[in-house]
């Protein structure tokens, strides 16, 4: 599932409790612009995707994040 | 999250969980919950961003017992942190700064005379060290027939940059070309990362990069190991010679056995740089000495080892005993062995020795000695390079020691000639070293960098005494050292050191006299001196009792001394010939 694999990531890097699809930039203690990149550059190595500047700027939350990797084809199986 | 948790990690992680530990330690060094046994103070000045860099740097050198208090110049401002006088950087005054800068320019000309101008501003208003890089001569146009003009260029600019700037006391070179073709262009630089984050450098880069910045912290604290240790069968040769015999075991320029030749060649240029090697293996004794002595392809031979450990008793307590023969700290030791049991018994009854964790296949092994940071030096002084004869002559000495009947018989016949004499300007590399390596016989333990030291040569308020010394088994270099403060009526010892080679040997008192009578000469009243204990130093505690200078506090963190020097009578010299 893309939302366990997206957990692990951000429990390695950030303190947060129940992981939902609400988490965002506005709620996640420590999700700054330059934990951000970071963030990034951790799905493109889960994911196997490279994520262009442009798409980078609009993944600000747990919900878009997945809708973004659904619409590039990383299937939710 | 467990702050602790960065001694797990290895680097690869991903930039994000370093960025977590690095905040993790900071918070625990703010809040002074725990403490690392060494500190540094450095500073990033920078064209691109170097906050990721800088986690890195704070996980990896929490990794080396190493506190890393940093500063990070606000991004892009590296002309006016180095320009002006009154600018954060010179206000916080790091001990080493980090100057990493892309090149702005193709004309070289130019790009030098702003580093030039740069370096001159630094030097002028910091006494600290300053770091500067290369600039990567990446292809610009691989599959380009043409000649690559940029490159071509960039190489000079980088020539012209290590010439200049490579024996200056108080500059380094971080060599960033050599390290990006190291890595490859491809995977060290990242235009995406530059896009999102303005660094140039991809995550596994940082990583690569932040290792160096150690090294250099390393280099300049006079924090690298003194000694590598190292297991025999299966490491130094291939096979186990109490099996396969002398014709048996693996280790030459075929196949198998080539793995093994280029590890020792990567130990022999450690040696050459002042490493002092050892054996510690579980082996019959004339079996290690036979491959040593009589194997045509070794190139590590008896004479590089200052002590050989050959016995069946377990490896931590022949660490031990090693440590006690060439009189050094455990945590100056490295140690080498193929067999993961056995690493694991030495980090969990030594955890001060640095256990380097090897790969399963022999043929990785020199690669992964190369890449530690545990050896990193600034400079090589004389003494370095003649380090492995020197102890090789310890090892005689002791031996010959051990055929004498008294102290005084071995004293004696070691025709020991000592020299003291004021520091010229050869000197002040190995009294810089001295005062950064020496932990033993070191009554103040104060660590002065090269331009410290430099800056008292010149300065009239300070007298520099290094000694000397030869006996009949050779010279043992450098290995004693006084700064003393030069005030009116009264002299200061500030730091009062002998290197462990000599303690024992009775010329520690020849220094002192020399002090005294030179002080007396001056027109001086007294002397005075301290003894700061350290977890190491307690050898000394009763020196200067025994030099006959008196206690003048009761302070047990800083006892001090003086003598007077009225009627000052230099003591006799049974042993020494003072020159």
């Amino acid at each position: 599932m893309i939302k366990d694999r997206l957990e692990t990531i951000f429990r390695q890097s950030f303190e947060i409790g129940k992981f939902t699809e609400d988490l965002s930039v506005d709620n996640v203690p420590g999700w700054d612009s330059m934990a951000h990149v970071g963030l990034i550059l951790a799905l493109q190595k889960e994911f196997a995707v490279s994520i262009p500047p442009a798409d980078a700027i609009e993944l600000t939350s747990v919900k878009n994040i997945i809708q973004y990797l659904a619409n590039r084809g990383i299937s939710s199986g | 999250m467990n702050w602790e948790s960065f001694k797990k990690l290895k680097g690869d992680e991903g930039w994000l969980v370093i960025r977590r530990a690095a905040k993790a330690i900071q918070d625990v060094l703010r809040q002074k919950i725990a403490t690392f046994e060494h500190k540094a103070d450095v500073a990033f000045v920078s064209s691109y961003t170097t906050d990721p860099l800088a986690d890195y740097v704070q996980v990896f050198a929490a990794q080396n017992d190493l506190a890393v208090n940093q500063y990070i110049a606000p991004y892009g401002q590296f002309n006016q942190e180095l320009l002006n006088p009154q600018s954060e950087l010179y206000r916080v005054s790091p001990q080493i700064t980090f100057l990493l800068i892309e090149a702005e320019s193709d004309a070289i000309d130019e790009q030098a005379s702003r580093l030039q101008g740069l370096v001159d501003a630094f030097l002028k208003n910091s006494t600290g060290i300053l770091v500067i890089n290369t600039f990567p001569a990446c292809p610009s146009w691989p599959l380009q027939v043409l000649p690559d003009q940029r490159r071509i260029l960039i190489e000079k600019l980088n020539a012209g940059i290590i010439e200049r700037y490579q024996s200056h006391p108080r500059i380094q070179i971080l060599d960033l070309d050599a390290l990006v073709a190291y890595a490859g262009c491809q995977n060290a630089m990242s235009p995406q990362m530059m896009s999102m984050a303005r660094i140039p450098f991809s995550e596994a880069f940082l990583g690569l990069l932040a290792r160096r910045i150690i090294s250099h912290i390393i280099a300049t604290r006079g924090l690298a190991r003194k000694c590598l240790v190292l297991d025999c069968d299966n490491t130094l040769w291939g096979g186990i010679i109490g099996e396969d015999g002398l014709d048996g075991i693996q280790i030459g320029r075929d196949s198998p056995g080539r793995e093994y030749l280029e590890f020792q060649k990567t130990i022999l240029e450690l040696y050459e740089q002042g490493v002092i090697l050892a054996i510690n293996s579980k082996n019959n004794h004339d079996d290690v000495m036979q491959v040593l002595n009589e194997h045509p392809q070794m190139l590590l031979r008896e004479k590089h080892f200052a002590s050989i450990l050959v016995n069946w008793d377990p490896k931590p307590q022949n660490m031990q005993k090693i440590a006690d023969q060439i009189n050094i700290g455990l945590d100056t030791m490295v140690f080498i062995d193929d067999n993961p049991a056995e690493r694991q018994m030495m980090r969990q009854s030594l955890p001060q020795v640095e256990t380097l964790e090897m790969p399963a296949d022999p043929s990785l092994f020199a690669r992964t000695l190369r890449e530690t940071s545990f050896f990193a030096r600034a400079y090589l002084t004389e003494e370095d390079k003649n380090r492995g004869q020197i102890y090789a002559a310890q090892r005689k000495r002791d031996q010959f020691q051990q055929s004498c009947t008294t102290l005084e018989d071995f004293l004696k016949s070691l025709e020991m000639v000592v020299s003291i004499h004021p520091a010229g300007k050869d000197d002040i590399k190995r009294v810089a070293q001295l005062t950064q390596r020496t932990n033993q016989f070191n009554l103040t333990t104060r660590r002065y960098t090269e331009a410290d030291i430099a800056a008292m040569a010149q300065n009239s308020a300070w007298r520099i005494y290094v000694l000397g010394l030869k006996d009949k088994f050779g010279d043992n270099g450098t290995v004693g050292l006084a700064l003393v403060e030069i005030q009116p009526k009264k002299w200061r010892v500030d730091t009062f050191l002998m290197s462990c080679r000599v303690i024992g040997r009775q010329v520690e008192d020849a220094m002192v006299d020399r002090i005294c009578r030179d002080a007396t000469k001056a027109g001086c009243i007294s002397v005075s001196a301290e003894y700061i204990p350290t977890a190491k130093n307690n050898l000394v505690a009763g020196f200067w009792d025994k030099m006959g200078f008196e206690k003048e506090n009761a302070d047990a963190k800083q006892v001090r001394y003086s003598r007077q020097l009225k009627n000052y009578q230099s003591p006799q010299f049974l042993y020494l010939k003072i020159v």
